[in-house]
Protein backbone atom coordinates (compact mmCIF):
# COMPACT_ATOMS: atom_id res chain seq x y z
CA UNK A 1 0.00 0.00 0.00
CA UNK A 2 1.33 3.66 -1.25
CA UNK A 3 0.60 6.66 1.20
CA UNK A 4 0.56 10.00 -0.56
CA UNK A 5 1.47 13.04 1.75
CA UNK A 6 0.52 16.23 -0.08
CA UNK A 7 -0.77 19.64 0.84
CA UNK A 8 -2.71 20.47 -2.05
CA UNK A 9 -4.39 18.09 -5.16
CA UNK A 10 -4.57 20.47 -8.25
CA UNK A 11 -5.94 19.24 -11.43
CA UNK A 12 -3.18 18.62 -14.68
CA UNK A 13 -5.33 19.63 -17.51
CA UNK A 14 -7.46 22.19 -15.32
CA UNK A 15 -6.63 23.31 -12.07
CA UNK A 16 -10.02 23.03 -10.81
CA UNK A 17 -11.27 19.79 -12.15
CA UNK A 18 -9.77 16.18 -10.66
CA UNK A 19 -11.16 12.85 -11.83
CA UNK A 20 -11.27 9.84 -9.56
CA UNK A 21 -11.59 6.76 -11.50
CA UNK A 22 -15.18 5.06 -10.00
CA UNK A 23 -15.61 1.42 -8.96
CA UNK A 24 -15.03 -1.32 -11.72
CA UNK A 25 -13.11 1.71 -14.12
CA UNK A 26 -15.85 2.02 -16.28
CA UNK A 27 -16.62 5.73 -15.19
CA UNK A 28 -14.83 9.08 -13.90
CA UNK A 29 -16.10 10.99 -11.31
CA UNK A 30 -14.80 14.54 -10.24
CA UNK A 31 -13.56 14.92 -6.59
CA UNK A 32 -14.41 18.96 -6.33
CA UNK A 33 -18.39 18.30 -6.78
CA UNK A 34 -18.38 15.39 -4.61
CA UNK A 35 -17.23 17.88 -1.46
CA UNK A 36 -19.78 19.60 0.80
CA UNK A 37 -18.90 23.31 0.31
CA UNK A 38 -20.93 24.19 3.24
CA UNK A 39 -22.40 22.32 6.75
CA UNK A 40 -24.22 23.56 9.72
CA UNK A 41 -25.75 21.19 12.99
CA UNK A 42 -27.89 23.44 14.97
CA UNK A 43 -30.02 23.46 17.89
CA UNK A 44 -33.35 24.88 16.39
CA UNK A 45 -35.14 24.99 20.03
CA UNK A 46 -35.20 28.02 22.23
CA UNK A 47 -32.62 30.60 21.27
CA UNK A 48 -31.40 28.59 18.10
CA UNK A 49 -27.27 28.43 17.76
CA UNK A 50 -24.88 26.41 15.70
CA UNK A 51 -22.87 23.45 17.18
CA UNK A 52 -20.76 23.47 14.34
CA UNK A 53 -20.67 24.53 11.23
CA UNK A 54 -18.17 25.34 7.96
CA UNK A 55 -18.57 28.29 5.48
CA UNK A 56 -21.69 29.51 8.04
CA UNK A 57 -21.96 32.93 9.08
CA UNK A 58 -24.98 32.87 10.62
CA UNK A 59 -28.23 31.29 11.39
CA UNK A 60 -31.63 33.51 10.81
CA UNK A 61 -34.78 32.15 13.33
CA UNK A 62 -37.41 33.26 10.94
CA UNK A 63 -40.68 31.44 12.65
CA UNK A 64 -41.43 28.81 14.34
CA UNK A 65 -40.09 26.18 12.64
CA UNK A 66 -38.29 28.20 9.76
CA UNK A 67 -34.62 28.91 9.61
CA UNK A 68 -32.10 30.50 7.14
CA UNK A 69 -28.42 29.81 6.78
CA UNK A 70 -26.51 32.30 5.57
CA UNK A 71 -22.89 31.39 3.63
CA UNK A 72 -19.66 32.98 4.24
CA UNK A 73 -18.06 32.10 0.92
CA UNK A 74 -21.17 32.67 -2.27
CA UNK A 75 -22.08 29.95 -3.90
CA UNK A 76 -21.39 30.54 -8.14
CA UNK A 77 -25.52 30.33 -8.23
CA UNK A 78 -28.36 29.52 -6.47
CA UNK A 79 -28.74 26.20 -8.02
CA UNK A 80 -26.57 24.12 -5.52
CA UNK A 81 -28.27 21.31 -3.63
CA UNK A 82 -28.68 21.17 0.03
CA UNK A 83 -29.10 17.57 1.85
CA UNK A 84 -30.69 18.16 5.33
CA UNK A 85 -32.24 16.64 7.90
CA UNK A 86 -33.77 17.11 11.57
CA UNK A 87 -34.83 15.38 14.93
CA UNK A 88 -35.76 15.93 18.04
CA UNK A 89 -34.56 13.92 21.33
CA UNK A 90 -38.07 11.48 21.90
CA UNK A 91 -36.71 10.95 25.51
CA UNK A 92 -36.91 14.72 26.19
CA UNK A 93 -40.17 16.28 24.59
CA UNK A 94 -41.62 12.74 23.40
CA UNK A 95 -43.13 14.95 20.53
CA UNK A 96 -41.41 13.18 17.32
CA UNK A 97 -38.58 10.99 17.03
CA UNK A 98 -37.38 12.06 13.47
CA UNK A 99 -38.06 15.27 12.09
CA UNK A 100 -38.95 16.00 8.31
CA UNK A 101 -37.04 18.88 6.77
CA UNK A 102 -37.72 20.99 3.73
CA UNK A 103 -35.06 24.00 1.73
CA UNK A 104 -34.78 26.20 -0.71
CA UNK A 105 -32.10 28.29 -2.35
CA UNK A 106 -32.56 31.80 -1.77
CA UNK A 107 -29.64 32.98 -2.89
CA UNK A 108 -26.13 32.48 -3.73
CA UNK A 109 -25.01 32.84 0.04
CA UNK A 110 -28.38 32.13 1.50
CA UNK A 111 -30.98 28.70 1.81
CA UNK A 112 -34.13 28.44 3.78
CA UNK A 113 -34.62 25.66 5.45
CA UNK A 114 -37.98 24.44 7.21
CA UNK A 115 -38.23 21.20 9.82
CA UNK A 116 -41.31 19.61 10.88
CA UNK A 117 -42.55 16.95 12.68
CA UNK A 118 -42.38 13.33 10.60
CA UNK A 119 -45.44 12.13 11.91
CA UNK A 120 -47.90 14.79 10.81
CA UNK A 121 -45.25 17.09 8.95
CA UNK A 122 -46.92 20.17 11.28
CA UNK A 123 -44.46 22.96 12.01
CA UNK A 124 -41.99 21.91 14.59
CA UNK A 125 -38.64 23.49 16.07
CA UNK A 126 -36.32 20.56 16.07
CA UNK A 127 -33.65 19.81 18.62
CA UNK A 128 -31.21 18.62 15.51
CA UNK A 129 -31.24 20.18 12.57
CA UNK A 130 -28.33 19.65 9.70
CA UNK A 131 -27.67 21.08 6.52
CA UNK A 132 -24.92 20.28 3.63
CA UNK A 133 -24.38 22.08 0.52
CA UNK A 134 -22.85 20.65 -2.25
CA UNK A 135 -22.76 22.65 -5.39
CA UNK A 136 -20.01 25.33 -7.02
CA UNK A 137 -18.09 27.89 -5.11
CA UNK A 138 -18.07 31.49 -6.47
CA UNK B 1 -2.15 33.21 16.80
CA UNK B 2 -1.09 34.73 13.22
CA UNK B 3 -2.73 34.77 10.78
CA UNK B 4 -1.04 33.93 7.27
CA UNK B 5 -1.12 36.63 4.41
CA UNK B 6 -4.19 35.47 3.24
CA UNK B 7 -4.56 38.16 -0.07
CA UNK B 8 -5.21 36.17 -3.24
CA UNK B 9 -5.92 32.94 -1.16
CA UNK B 10 -9.69 31.47 -1.88
CA UNK B 11 -11.72 32.63 0.84
CA UNK B 12 -12.77 28.69 1.30
CA UNK B 13 -9.64 28.11 2.23
CA UNK B 14 -8.93 30.46 4.81
CA UNK B 15 -12.14 29.22 6.24
CA UNK B 16 -11.23 25.82 6.21
CA UNK B 17 -7.72 27.46 7.88
CA UNK B 18 -9.44 28.31 10.61
CA UNK B 19 -12.25 25.95 11.11
CA UNK B 20 -9.30 23.80 12.23
CA UNK B 21 -6.90 26.28 14.65
CA UNK B 22 -9.15 29.08 15.85
CA UNK B 23 -12.04 28.04 19.06
CA UNK B 24 -15.35 29.27 18.17
CA UNK B 25 -16.48 31.82 19.37
CA UNK B 26 -20.40 32.30 20.89
CA UNK B 27 -21.75 35.54 20.85
CA UNK B 28 -24.62 36.25 23.38
CA UNK B 29 -25.55 39.02 20.81
CA UNK B 30 -28.82 38.77 19.17
CA UNK B 31 -30.21 40.52 16.09
CA UNK B 32 -33.73 40.87 15.70
CA UNK B 33 -35.32 42.41 13.03
CA UNK B 34 -38.77 43.01 11.25
CA UNK B 35 -38.02 42.23 7.16
CA UNK B 36 -42.13 42.77 6.39
CA UNK B 37 -44.87 44.49 8.88
CA UNK B 38 -46.91 41.27 8.26
CA UNK B 39 -43.81 38.61 9.31
CA UNK B 40 -42.95 38.21 12.76
CA UNK B 41 -39.68 39.42 13.98
CA UNK B 42 -36.94 37.18 12.57
CA UNK B 43 -33.45 36.91 14.78
CA UNK B 44 -30.15 36.29 13.54
CA UNK B 45 -27.66 34.24 15.67
CA UNK B 46 -23.51 34.55 14.54
CA UNK B 47 -21.94 31.54 13.60
CA UNK B 48 -19.48 30.44 16.14
CA UNK B 49 -16.80 29.70 13.27
CA UNK B 50 -17.45 33.27 12.22
CA UNK B 51 -17.25 35.07 15.08
CA UNK B 52 -13.60 33.66 15.59
CA UNK B 53 -12.54 34.21 11.87
CA UNK B 54 -13.97 38.14 12.65
CA UNK B 55 -12.15 38.49 16.01
CA UNK B 56 -9.15 36.87 14.19
CA UNK B 57 -8.08 39.51 11.33
CA UNK B 58 -7.15 38.82 8.15
CA UNK B 59 -9.52 36.20 7.22
CA UNK B 60 -13.02 37.53 5.77
CA UNK B 61 -13.51 40.42 3.20
CA UNK B 62 -14.82 43.23 3.34
CA UNK B 63 -18.65 43.61 3.22
CA UNK B 64 -18.80 45.69 0.34
CA UNK B 65 -17.67 42.66 -1.51
CA UNK B 66 -20.73 40.82 -0.53
CA UNK B 67 -22.99 43.52 -1.49
CA UNK B 68 -21.76 44.05 -5.09
CA UNK B 69 -22.07 40.27 -5.48
CA UNK B 70 -25.40 40.82 -4.59
CA UNK B 71 -25.48 43.72 -7.16
CA UNK B 72 -24.64 41.17 -10.05
CA UNK B 73 -27.43 39.01 -8.63
CA UNK B 74 -30.06 41.45 -8.59
CA UNK B 75 -29.95 41.85 -12.79
CA UNK B 76 -32.06 39.82 -14.36
CA UNK B 77 -29.46 38.12 -16.48
CA UNK B 78 -28.07 36.48 -13.89
CA UNK B 79 -27.10 33.15 -14.27
CA UNK B 80 -23.61 32.91 -12.66
CA UNK B 81 -21.17 34.88 -10.25
CA UNK B 82 -18.50 35.88 -12.40
CA UNK B 83 -17.00 38.22 -10.00
CA UNK B 84 -16.22 35.92 -6.98
CA UNK B 85 -12.74 36.82 -7.42
CA UNK B 86 -13.56 40.04 -5.01
CA UNK B 87 -14.08 37.22 -1.98
CA UNK B 88 -10.74 35.55 -2.57
CA UNK B 89 -8.58 38.77 -3.69
CA UNK B 90 -9.28 41.74 -1.92
CA UNK B 91 -8.04 42.84 0.78
CA UNK B 92 -9.05 40.78 4.38
CA UNK B 93 -10.91 42.45 7.18
CA UNK B 94 -8.26 43.25 10.54
CA UNK B 95 -9.25 41.88 13.75
CA UNK B 96 -12.71 43.48 14.46
CA UNK B 97 -14.03 43.50 18.69
CA UNK B 98 -17.47 41.61 18.38
CA UNK B 99 -19.57 44.88 18.44
CA UNK B 100 -17.97 45.33 15.23
CA UNK B 101 -18.38 42.35 13.93
CA UNK B 102 -22.13 42.57 14.94
CA UNK B 103 -22.19 45.54 12.47
CA UNK B 104 -20.44 43.45 10.02
CA UNK B 105 -22.90 41.18 10.26
CA UNK B 106 -26.14 43.09 9.89
CA UNK B 107 -24.65 44.58 6.46
CA UNK B 108 -23.91 41.63 5.24
CA UNK B 109 -26.99 38.90 6.24
CA UNK B 110 -30.12 41.67 7.76
CA UNK B 111 -31.72 43.09 4.19
CA UNK B 112 -30.58 46.15 3.19
CA UNK B 113 -33.87 48.34 3.61
CA UNK B 114 -33.96 47.28 7.20
CA UNK B 115 -30.33 48.23 8.06
CA UNK B 116 -30.35 51.01 6.07
CA UNK B 117 -34.12 52.76 7.43
CA UNK B 118 -33.95 50.80 10.93
CA UNK B 119 -35.08 53.75 12.46
CA UNK B 120 -37.30 55.68 9.86
CA UNK B 121 -40.70 54.56 10.75
CA UNK B 122 -43.10 54.42 13.79
CA UNK B 123 -40.87 52.28 15.58
CA UNK B 124 -37.33 50.82 15.31
CA UNK B 125 -37.34 47.44 12.31
CA UNK B 126 -34.11 46.34 14.31
CA UNK B 127 -32.91 45.89 17.37
CA UNK B 128 -29.22 44.62 18.60
CA UNK B 129 -29.92 42.99 22.39
CA UNK B 130 -28.34 39.64 24.59
CA UNK B 131 -29.12 36.21 24.42
CA UNK B 132 -31.21 36.64 27.56
CA UNK B 133 -33.09 39.38 26.85
CA UNK B 134 -35.27 37.03 24.77
CA UNK B 135 -38.49 35.19 25.68
CA UNK B 136 -36.62 32.10 27.17
CA UNK B 137 -39.65 29.41 25.77
CA UNK B 138 -40.54 29.43 21.72
CA UNK B 139 -44.39 30.24 22.86
CA UNK B 140 -46.35 32.46 20.62
CA UNK B 141 -43.35 32.39 18.38
CA UNK B 142 -44.79 33.16 15.16
CA UNK B 143 -46.29 36.52 17.04
CA UNK B 144 -43.08 38.02 18.26
CA UNK B 145 -42.57 41.61 17.32
CA UNK B 146 -40.13 44.16 18.62
CA UNK B 147 -41.95 45.98 21.04
CA UNK B 148 -43.33 49.37 20.28
CA UNK B 149 -42.40 50.74 23.85
CA UNK B 150 -38.56 51.37 23.21
CA UNK B 151 -37.02 54.20 24.49
CA UNK B 152 -34.90 56.00 22.97
CA UNK B 153 -32.04 54.87 26.14
CA UNK B 154 -32.90 51.68 25.32
CA UNK B 155 -31.75 51.73 21.76
CA UNK B 156 -28.84 53.35 22.73
CA UNK B 157 -28.03 51.17 25.38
Amino acid sequence: MSTILVDNLTGKTSAGSITVTSEGGAATQSLQQGLAKAWVNFNGTGTIAARDSLNVSGLVDDATSDYTVNLSNAMANSNFAIVDSSCYDSDVGGASATGVTESLPASTTSYALHSGRSTSGSEFDNQYVYGTIFGDLA
Amino acid sequence: MQTPDFKGTHLFDRLCWAKERLEPVQSDFRIVYEDSVDECAKILVPDPNWMACALQGGILPPVWVYHELAKDEAQPDFKKHTRGYLLHTTEPMPALTEEQAIEYLIMKDCPQHVWKEWNTGNKPKMVICRKEQLPSTREWRNAWKITEDLTATDIAA
